[in-house]
């Protein structure tokens, strides 16, 4: 790996051999089909700035990988430059007391939850992959985890943000504060959009106090439809305010070793009273048992590495549907399953080592259910099977064009016509 | 060329001849909103019935291109829903309920839906739409939608950007389009949000989806009160700090106190008090008591003469509405009230009253404090004579000062009243040119004519802004 220092931009030209070495879910299946490219290091605000302006001159699109920890996600995206945010890390601003947080976007998700600890409060951001990825691609990825469910995605915990346009243009939405009502809202756009409108460089978050007690329960599931149903309804009415309440399949709670059958967990924190209190009312619905706080861990980073990796949502009163389908998928894809309980959301973890996913898979992956799908990984093989774009209306296209005009931030990632 | 009773009457064939006013005298209350001080004459303004009038008149509007203002109650405090010799579109008979469902949690209304109705709706099922404005006995949905307005409850349970999960718009241009996703997760870039907030410059809102959030299982409401801002604002700084997430955290001062226990909204509020918090706390029964324990603590420390908890629902409402109903109550105060709106990070609550407090004395004006403390929001409320120059014109620049101290202590120009007419001065004091203009593209997306509530919002040298409307030659 060769590296050099120009402007204040280092340049590292990775050879296919070792692309992306970094993290846990690093680009390594594709890695030998990888055409060689060269990464960008901007260290400020300044420097993104000036890379984005020479794409602009030279009319090469960009890649942006963060910290290359997930780099199997999303579309092909056709460019040899990356722009890597490991040099634009740091906490910018923290007063514990203000529950508010500002951070460049490269800084590690380990690295805010370090300084958050310590004044007894955190980040209740924990998306898939674990904590090695970056503040920045959690936003622009709107990566939620299991305790969305309590505590709300990036769209509700991100409360500004500062980005390089496509256009060159360095932007600002929101602020520091928790409320802001000021000018059109560029924060909600930038959360979620995968780098196609900008460049995060900056985002200020809001905290929470770290719980006084937390604990998790783990009770078995019916496995068929019907009493599924009835499961799910007195779970919904029961009087816990857990953090989250995730339903996984048997392989994946045998992986966890949290047994041979599918298992719910539930996530409770609060005091000791009201801890106390929820236990007590899920213990009413059936056998529950304790186990440790660590299975949540074990969750986020139990996806094989360039799995499929498919979210499937659908009205609530559809759960139990939903959940048996993710389960079939899942018996003939060989992979696993979890769902969030009150989102009603399926995630379905299907890995690329068991070959092309059968016939019957496919038609499940495409749908012609009325549930809605998210292709969050998605091997080579399978983009032309099943790729539907998610923005090809007209308001997206404009927002494209008036953010990217010349389509040089991850063309093509989000399925769209490259340009 | 269409002139203006030709276009009144092309429009009266829609929602028929009482749906459109066209006289100055019938026009008088659409002159202003919730913000005193400005007058701004609507060249006429027209009421759809139903939702298909409603694509119909901005269909007609779209095809004259005739510049217009939306407009749901006119509750607004940023001057949004003024209407400069432009079309008014009255939202406000748009009020049917579509759907509730109570497994979904989610309700289906129309725009001009006020908001205390749906809560109304959803209590048989045990459920409220969160979002809880001072103004919601009158305010719309369709409106809160627009400003993205907030409430006190919006502490614990956000904003209404938080609480919709779909809407049924039409743009501009006459096109209909569906934003977000009632029935799934949402994907692709996030217009929903976009337009939430958009204050009427994107279009209008036919057909809301939101989130009903279940009725807590337990309340508890605390009063605590002080003999100085300064304790109130360390009390609040406190509990924020502690981490305890409080369903509402209000401050009134002693200048609000007195004025609503003077009014017919007495809620038996301390008059010798020089601050109130109004704390809420909810959720489950178990451990709430732990932490009003906890609260009142805090509160002590910080120098409370005393706190109460209501003992029942009647002693609750009451306590809400004297901070509900503080900006009727200050009626009694002087003719006119602006209602200021901003927002600091929490730890500088005490410094930022404290320069407040200087500015109001160094220009010789009176300010009441009637605020959401819990998340920063500000409300420094400025009782004045708007028929008094010299009065308005030191009123004017002690807003221009406090504005520029709370943007200074990190702060933001409004937190969830909007920026309408009134604070597009500001605007420059928080966002670079760079950021308005790219505020300007997102707007010329859904409306490149900028023909919806022109002049709003973003500064007429960033947007190079609408001068005249372009293609109307409907001027008489």
């Amino acid at each position: 790996m060769a590296r050099r220092t120009e402007g204040g931009v280092e340049r590292v030209t990775a050879s296919p051999a070792n692309a992306g070495s970094r993290g846990a879910f690093a680009e390594t299946a594709g890695a030998s089909a990888m055409p060689s490219h060269t990464t960008l290091r901007p260290t400020s605000v300044a420097e993104a700035r000036e890379i984005v302006r020479d794409a602009m001159t030279h009319n090469t699109p960009l890649r942006i990988v963060g910290r290359g920890t997930w780099l199997g996600a999303g579309r092909p995206v056709g460019a040899t430059r990356h722009v890597s945010l490991e040099g634009l890390t740091g906490i910018v601003d923290y007063t514990p007391g203000d529950l508010t947080l500002t951070a460049r976007a490269g800084t590690t998700l380990a690295d805010i939850a370090r300084a958050t600890a310590v004044h007894g409060q955190w980040l209740a951001l924990v998306p898939w992959g674990g904590d090695a990825g970056s503040l920045g691609a959690t936003v622009a990825t709107a990566t939620a985890g299991p305790v969305g469910d309590g505590l709300g995605s990036p769209r509700d915990v991100v409360i500004g943000l500062e980005a390089v346009a496509g256009s060159g243009e360095v932007v600002r939405g929101g602020g520091r504060v928790v409320k802001n009502v000021a000018g059109f809202d560029l924060t909600r756009l930038m959360v979620g959009a995968w780098g196609t409108l900008g460049i995060l460089t900056e985002i200020s978050v809001r905290l929470r106090g770290l719980p006084e007690c937390e604990t998790t329960l783990a009770f078995p599931v019916p496995n068929a439809s019907a009493p599924l149903a009835g499961f799910v309804t007195r779970l919904r009415s029961a009087a816990i305010a857990p953090l989250a309440l995730e339903i996984l399949s048997a392989r994946l709670s045998a992986q966890l070793g949290l047994g041979e059958s599918g298992v719910v967990i539930a996530r409770l924190a609060g005091n000791a009273d009201a801890v106390a209190a929820q236990r007590d009312a899920l213990a009413a619905l059936g056998d529950v048992a304790e186990v440790t706080g660590d299975v949540w861990t074990a969750l986020r980073t139990a996806d094989p590495t360039d799995a499929t990796v498919v979210r499937f949502s659908s009205q609530v009163a559809r759960f139990p549907e939903l959940w048996l389908a993710a389960e079939r998928l899942v018996a003939a894809g060989g992979g696993h399953a979890h769902a969030s309980v009150l989102r009603s959301s399926a995630r379905v973890v299907l890995p690329h080592n068991a070959g092309a996913p059968s016939e019957a898979a496919l038609e499940l992956l495409r749908g012609g259910s009325r549930d809605t799908r998210i292709f969050e990984r998605l091997p080579t093989t399978l983009w032309p099977v099943l790729a539907p774009s998610r923005v090809t209306d007209r308001l997206s296209q404009g927002i494209r064009n008036a953010f990217d005009p010349h389509r040089l931030l991850n063309p093509g990632i989000l399925g769209e016509t490259q340009a | 060329m269409t002139h203006a009773p030709e276009l009144a009457d092309r429009l009266a064939e829609v929602v028929g001849p009482r749906g459109v006013l066209r006289r100055p005298a019938e026009l008088v209350v659409y002159r202003s909103d919730g913000l005193p001080g400005y007058s701004k004459h609507p060249r006429l303004a027209v009421f759809p019935r139903t939702r298909d009038e409603l694509i119909s008149v901005v269909r007609l509007l779209a095809e004259q291109g005739v510049p217009f203002v939306p407009r749901g109650a006119g509750t607004g405090l940023s001057g949004g829903a003024l209407a400069d010799d432009v079309v008014l579109v009255g939202l406000n008979r748009l009020t049917r309920i579509l759907s509730i469902d109570p497994v979904e949690r989610l309700a289906v209304v129309e725009p001009g839906v006020v908001n205390v109705a749906l809560t109304r709706a959803a209590t048989p099922y045990g459920l409220h739409y969160a979002p809880d404005p001072s103004s919601q006995a009158a305010c719309t949905i369709g409106g809160n939608v627009a400003e993205n307005a907030g409430g006190p409850h919006c502490l614990k349970y956000g904003v209404t950007l938080n609480h919709v999960r779909a809407v049924t718009a039409i743009l501009p241009n006459g096109e209909i389009v569906r934003l977000g996703n009632a029935e799934g997760e949402a994907d692709g870039y996030d217009l929903l949000g976009a337009f939430i907030g958009s204050e009427g410059c994107f279009g209008i809102a036919l057909e809301i989806t939101v989130r009903l959030s279940p009725n807590p299982q337990a309340i508890r409401t605390l009063l605590a009160d002080f003999t100085s801002v300064d304790a109130a604002a360390r009390a609040t700084s406190e509990i924020i700090a502690s981490g305890i997430v409080p369903a509402a955290l209000e401050m009134m001062d002693g200048a609000t106190i007195r004025a609503v226990e003077a009014s017919i909204y007495a809620a038996g509020y301390p008059v010798d008090a020089e601050a109130i918090l109004l704390i809420e706390l909810d959720g489950l029964e178990a451990g709430l008591e732990a932490d009003v324990a906890r609260i009142e603590a805090m509160c002590a420390t910080a120098g409370a003469r005393t706190v109460r908890v209501a003992r029942d629902d009647a002693e609750r409402a009451r306590l809400w509405q004297g901070r509900k109903k503080a900006f009727g109550a200050m009626g009694r105060v002087s003719s006119h009230l602006v209602v200021q709106d901003a927002v600091i990070p929490r730890t500088r609550l005490p410094d930022v009253l404290a320069t407040i407090h200087e500015i109001a004395q160094r220009q010789r004006i009176t300010v009441c404090n009637v605020f959401h403390a819990g998340d920063g929001n500000l409300h420094p409320n400025i009782g004045y004579d708007a028929n008094d120059p010299d009065e308005q014109a030191r009123v004017q620049a002690a807003m221009r000062e406090i504005m520029a101290a709370c943007v200074a202590a990190g702060g933001t120009i409004t937190g969830e009243h909007g920026i309408g007419l009134d604070k597009i001065e500001y605007m420059n004091l928080i966002f670079s040119d760079e950021s308005l203009a790219a505020m300007c593209r997102l707007r010329d997306v859904f409306d490149p004519e900028r023909r919806a509530n022109p002049g709003k919002v973003v500064p007429v040298h960033s947007c190079r802004e609408w001068h005249g409307a372009p293609r109307a030659a409907w001027s008489a």
